[in-house]
């Protein structure tokens, strides 16, 4: 055991002095998105721009390019899949409008021979490898986190994202595995504020009226100012919100801990996460063997790091971590070493 | 003529406020009388925004068949990032930012106007592709930025008149001009004509062009009011600020009694099912029923009203 942690950077000094140029050099690599019209996704993309132009100024592949679907459509995207097939990308990485529906066009890659990463938005299809977090862990963590805050319990009032996705059912699982563990929690009331924060301003809006006061709220990211805003208009005192590594939300954070020395807890996944897939790609085009689901930790925003990540963050961004070529084979070095 | 116009004599207004009023009932019987008032405050300041582009898109749809705009969610999310980008959270910026963003909204609606007119463009498809263009710009402008608005934006779209929200008083006002321009104005009239028969409306000596040329460029000027308000209202724009907007723009045209087909407007209906489309939600989530349930339910309700709306014209 001793042994190996020694070696273990020996073995990534000699991994990193022996690059991967060779191999993946004229390799190209393609990036499909369904959606780009959020803060989110336009830091995932603007991410994937900075890593991938480095990767390719370096020779570490030969193209790499990013398209994506106007409209949000499931068979848009299966036809843009398709026709990255016919440009014979050698790689292509994917965040996916639907966990299901888009695997005839995955299988129809695989079996032209292209490897097929998919993250964020991740796909069923066994041939595809997976890139994402533990979103139920980070909903039960929520809960783990309002538990040291409140030991007593309390009202939770739970905002859900878009019905019928996978991340909102995996959030939702986690939180309610967390208010089973700590009975002392009641989520008195939840509604659905699509990640954005106009519609859960609207929806928490029409149930404060009915509801008893509010301990703290459970979140999925991208809400939590419009939760606050809500709660400000209707006259009641603020709860703890849990957020999401938005810049208007940890900005919001910031002056609230100011003023009265809120504190909370923030954490998502980070938009960098495009660049992690990105390097899981060239890995396997390099012939390494991964496992086909690769989880990452999520990306959480502590009290005192409020002032160091807002001046690192872009205005109207989010919260981010870009993965290096040495980043990424580490993860999945810690990986295959957990297993 | 008259006897076409229901604005003063008929009611299909009356089954969207039976509406609103039948969801707030029942919000209030389960509050237990709690909070009855708060509901209605909440409904107000949110059916405000429907309100404002719904007007807008129920004078497009009453020019007549095929008029629709689908450019309004774009509209709003481009004039919400234009104005907080110029104010740029100063106080003093405030009136150059609300310049902006309603020039914005101008230059939409000529642009709308120029493909439906000039390139004899269906205006589905004229106001989708501008919509795919401004949503872009908006994009391109904005990368994401939710800058926080100037503090006294924020605090007069947030602040109470009276403990009406001053955005719904804002909105009865301009549905009251609306009201009067589509029945004491020539061009109100004209909209009115154009939309029953736009060839007779032109041999009676319409400028059927001109008309719907100011009616396209209203509507985008309404949107983008709503994204000033809104930006304001919820402490910033966002890229998908407007997302909500396209369907409920039209649903509370047709729910509040206005022809779709065009030539009758109805402006009392479009706050009837303004407040019955946000009460409807609220009464759903507050019952705490399952994601399925509350979507089958809105759309089941939904039909209902319609149905009776409709139900009431078709006698006549």
């Amino acid at each position: 055991m001793k042994l190996k942690t020694i070696a273990a950077p020996i073995v990534a000094a000699l991994l990193a002095a022996t690059p991967a140029l060779a191999d993946t050099s004229g390799k190209r690599i393609a990036l499909s998105n369904n959606y780009a019209g959020n803060t989110w996704r336009q830091a995932m993309l603007k991410s994937w721009e900075t890593v991938t132009k480095v990767a390719v100024a370096q020779g570490k592949v030969r193209e790499v390019s990013a398209f994506t679907t106007a409209e949000n459509q499931v068979t848009e995207q299966a036809a843009q899949i398709q026709n990255l097939i016919l440009q014979g990308y050698d790689a292509i990485v994917l965040d996916a409008a639907s966990p299901t529906a888009l695997n005839g066009s995955i299988k129809a890659a695989c079996d032209a021979g292209i490897v097929v990463v998919s993250f964020d938005g991740i796909v069923t299809e066994p041939c595809a490898y997976r890139v994402q977090v533990d979103y139920k862990e980070l909903g039960a963590r929520q809960v783990e986190y309002l538990a040291t805050r409140l030991p007593k319990g309390g009202n939770l009032l739970e905002i859900r994202g878009i019905a019928g996705s996978s991340i909102d059912d995996d959030l939702h699982t986690g939180i309610m595995r967390g208010v089973e563990k700590h009975p002392q929690f009641k989520i008195v009331a939840s509604v659905y504020g699509d990640w954005t924060q106009t519609v859960a301003q609207k929806a928490v809006a029409g149930v404060l009226p009915s509801l008893p006061a509010i301990d703290a709220v459970v979140t999925q990211g991208g809400d939590g100012t419009g939760a606050a805003e809500a709660f400000r208009v209707a006259g009641r005192p603020t709860p703890i919100i849990i957020l999401g590594n938005r810049y208007d939300e940890l900005a919001w954070w910031k002056k609230q801990r100011e003023t009265n020395g809120y504190t909370t807890f923030s954490g998502t996944i980070a938009p960098g996460i495009s660049t992690l897939a990105f390097w899981v790609a060239q890995q396997v085009l390099d012939g390494k063997q991964l496992p086909k689901d690769v989880t990452v930790p999520y990306l959480t925003v502590a009290q005192e790091d409020i002032d160091t990540v807002l001046a690192r963050t872009p205005v109207g961004g989010v919260a981010n971590v870009e993965y290096t070529q040495a980043d990424a084979e580490k993860i999945l070095r810690d990986l295959a070493d957990a297993k | 003529m008259t006897r076409c116009i229901p604005l003063s004599t008929g009611k299909p207004w009356f089954w969207s406020f039976a509406a609103a009023f039948g969801a707030w009932g029942l919000l209030v019987l389960f509050l237990n009388g709690r909070g009855a008032e708060e509901a209605i405050t909440a409904a107000l300041a949110f059916a405000a925004f429907f309100v404002i582009v719904g007007l807008g898109q129920m004078m497009v749809i009453t020019l007549g068949p095929g008029n629709i705009d689908l450019s309004i969610p774009a509209v709003i999310t481009l004039s919400g990032c234009v104005a907080m980008r110029v104010m740029n959270g100063q106080d003093a910026a405030i009136l150059p930012g609300v310049l902006a963003a309603l020039a914005c909204g101008v230059a939409v609606g000529g642009f709308n106007n120029l493909l439906i007119h000039l390139l004899r463009m269906p205006p589905i498809i004229a106001t989708l592709s501008s919509s795919f263009l401004v949503q872009s710009a908006a994009i391109s402008y904005g990368r994401g930025l939710q800058v926080q608005p100037p503090q006294a934006l924020q605090d007069f779209a947030t602040s109470r008149l009276y403990g009406i929200p001053i955005n719904a008083i804002f909105a009865v006002l301009l549905a009251a001009t609306v009201g009067v321009m589509l029945t004491r104005t020539v061009y109100g009239r004209s909209v009115l004509a154009v939309g029953q028969n736009a060839r007779a409306a032109w041999l009676a000596g319409v400028h059927v062009g001109l008309v719907r040329c100011v009616t396209y460029v209203l509507c985008a000027l309404f949107a983008s009011v709503c994204g000033v308000l809104l930006a304001g209202f919820s402490g910033g724009a966002s890229l998908d600020m407007g997302q909500e907007y396209l369907l409920a723009s039209i649903a509370v045209v047709v729910i509040g009694g206005s022809s779709v087909a065009g030539g009758r407007a109805n402006v009392p209906g479009i706050w009837g099912a303004s407040l019955f489309l946000f009460l409807l939600v609220s009464m759903l989530n507050t019952l705490g029923l399952g994601a399925g349930i509350r979507l089958t339910l809105t759309g089941l309700i939904i039909i209902a009203v319609i149905t009776l709306a409709g139900g009431e014209t078709s006698q006549r």
